[in-house]
């Protein structure tokens, strides 16, 4: 039985429902009773309980694009921060997409410390390691653009459902976007001015990511500004 | 310092016009710190605390990491201005104190297990003292957490009871700290009804002691009822606000 209704919001310790529900993130069972474990909005379907959370840092989860920076490198390879506690690991060869000889040169020529880089978590293991590959269509070092960070929980809302609001952005925008689920965003485009507002857009988005109608709201701050000309 | 009153308890209540089980009135806001990843304001009467957490995050220095969980870390600190002579700053033996056993009160609710090899830290600042800073900081800590989107069993709500003039009251205030006879604080998961903090200066008698904590646990339902409050307000305000 569910005590709550679907995307109502919860808080920690907040009993959700009784009986034989499958918990996944954010939820947890103590007997037979289900609760919340973070502040989110409850995503019940059939006997599968979820809770969207508001909050939080992003932990890294195996198939996740992320857009990271590196901090530091190694003889085969660099340490990305990833907007996270754990950092990734990012080998040559998962950035060259093929075999790197490590004896003929070093791996400055790929990457320096400091460089952003769209990247795909190919692994992570129970001590928490990641293991970063950059080798995909659309993946590897970014050149020009802008980055946006925003909190990693809003992300969903970033994207919309099935993309419809990263859709948005870019369709009225005319800039191109890239989404990392571990909050960072890069923005292209030729008209600075509709950068900077594809920008305002997203910290928009953040701030009021647990209202409705967002998608038409964000459409008109787009529009307005598009049509004010240059 | 202050002259001790004549009395306490006037008619059967207290100097500030309490009852005995009453408690003080109680402010507590979410999310007021932007550069903290959580944070909350709590007012008990006069006591003014604010905390912060930040995490999970990489910890240091790395020695300290667990491999298989996060690690919870608590700094209880008074202001030099938070009392009436002028505090020493920096961490004293009653600080380190507090700050362990604030740190163990949360230790069985966050889901810790989750973060492996990280680090959360709640800070928790006292601006302004008037007895019962510890229970003010829990429940400021349990909100920051919260709102930091720490996964947690439940939250953790505090309040001190004590004898005052051979009275069972709530929520102490300074005058009744120092010239009652037993201060006891008392922190619980308000959910489970679990104790996660029970400290005493002072004593009680087996009933006055089971009476005492009857009042505690009313009076941190109270308490969870505002946390909750809070939680829920940092939420509610309108899309076209900012």
């Amino acid at each position: 039985m569910l005590h709550v209704k679907n995307r109502e919001l919860v808080i920690p310790g907040q009993l959700i429902a009784e009986g034989g529900y499958s918990t996944y993130g954010g939820a947890f069972r103590d007997g037979n009773q289900v609760y919340s474990s973070v502040i989110g909005l409850v995503d019940a379907r059939g006997q599968d309980i979820r809770i969207i959370p508001l909050g939080g840092r992003y932990v890294p989860r195996r198939g996740d694009v992320v857009i990271g920076v590196a901090i530091d490198s190694y003889g085969s390879g660099w340490i990305l921060d990833i907007n996270s506690p754990y950092a990734g690991n990012l080998f040559v060869s998962d950035l060259a997409g093929r075999k790197v000889d490590l004896d003929r040169g070093d791996i400055s020529q790929y990457l320096s410390i400091g460089d952003v880089v769209v990247a795909e978590v190919m692994d992570v293991n129970e001590r928490m390691r990641v293991h970063l590959d950059a080798s995909g269509p659309g993946m590897g070092k970014v050149r020009g653009g802008k980055l946006v960070e925003i909190s990693s929980a809003k992300v969903p809302r970033v994207i919309g459902r099935k993309g419809s609001m990263t859709a948005t952005l870019q369709d009225v925008s005319g800039c191109k976007l890239k989404v990392g689920q571990n909050g960072r965003i890069m923005i292209w485009g030729k008209d600075q001015k509709m950068v900077n507002a594809v920008v305002e857009a997203l910290l928009m988005i953040e701030r009021e990511a647990h209202t409705s109608g967002l998608t038409d709201r964000v459409r008109q701050f787009l529009e307005k500004i598009k049509s004010e000309g240059a | 310092m202050m002259e001790k009153p004549e009395k306490l308890i006037v008619d059967g209540k207290r100097l500030d016009g309490r009852e005995p089980g009453e408690l003080r009135p109680l402010k507590i806001q979410a999310g007021v710190l932007k550069r903290a990843d959580g944070s909350a304001y709590v007012e008990m009467g006069l006591n003014k605390v604010l905390a912060a957490v930040y995490g999970p995050r990489e910890l240091h220095p790395r020695h300290l990491q667990q491999p298989d969980t996060a690690v919870l870390r608590c700094r209880y600190n008074m202001a030099p201005f938070s009392v009436d002579d002028r505090k020493r700053p920096g961490p004293d033996r009653r600080s380190v104190e507090i700050s362990k056993v604030i740190r163990d009160a949360f230790e069985p609710v966050v889901f810790t297990k989750l973060y492996p090899r990280s680090g959360i830290d709640v800070f928790i600042e006292v601006l302004q003292a008037d007895a019962g800073t510890r229970t003010a900081g829990i429940n400021a800590a349990a909100v920051a957490l919260a709102d930091a989107g720490v996964p947690m069993r439940d939250l953790v709500s505090s309040v001190a009871v004590g004898k005052v003039d051979g009275t069972i009251v709530i929520d102490l205030t300074k005058e009744e700290d120092q010239f009652g006879t037993t201060d006891m604080p008392v922190a619980m998961l308000p959910r489970k009804k679990v104790i996660t903090l029970l400290q005493m200066d002072g004593h009680f008698t087996q009933e006055e002691f089971e009476h005492a904590l009857a009042l505690a646990m009313n009076g941190c339902e109270q308490v969870y009822g505002a946390q909750k409050q809070a939680l829920r307000a940092k939420y509610s305000t309108k899309p076209e606000e900012e």
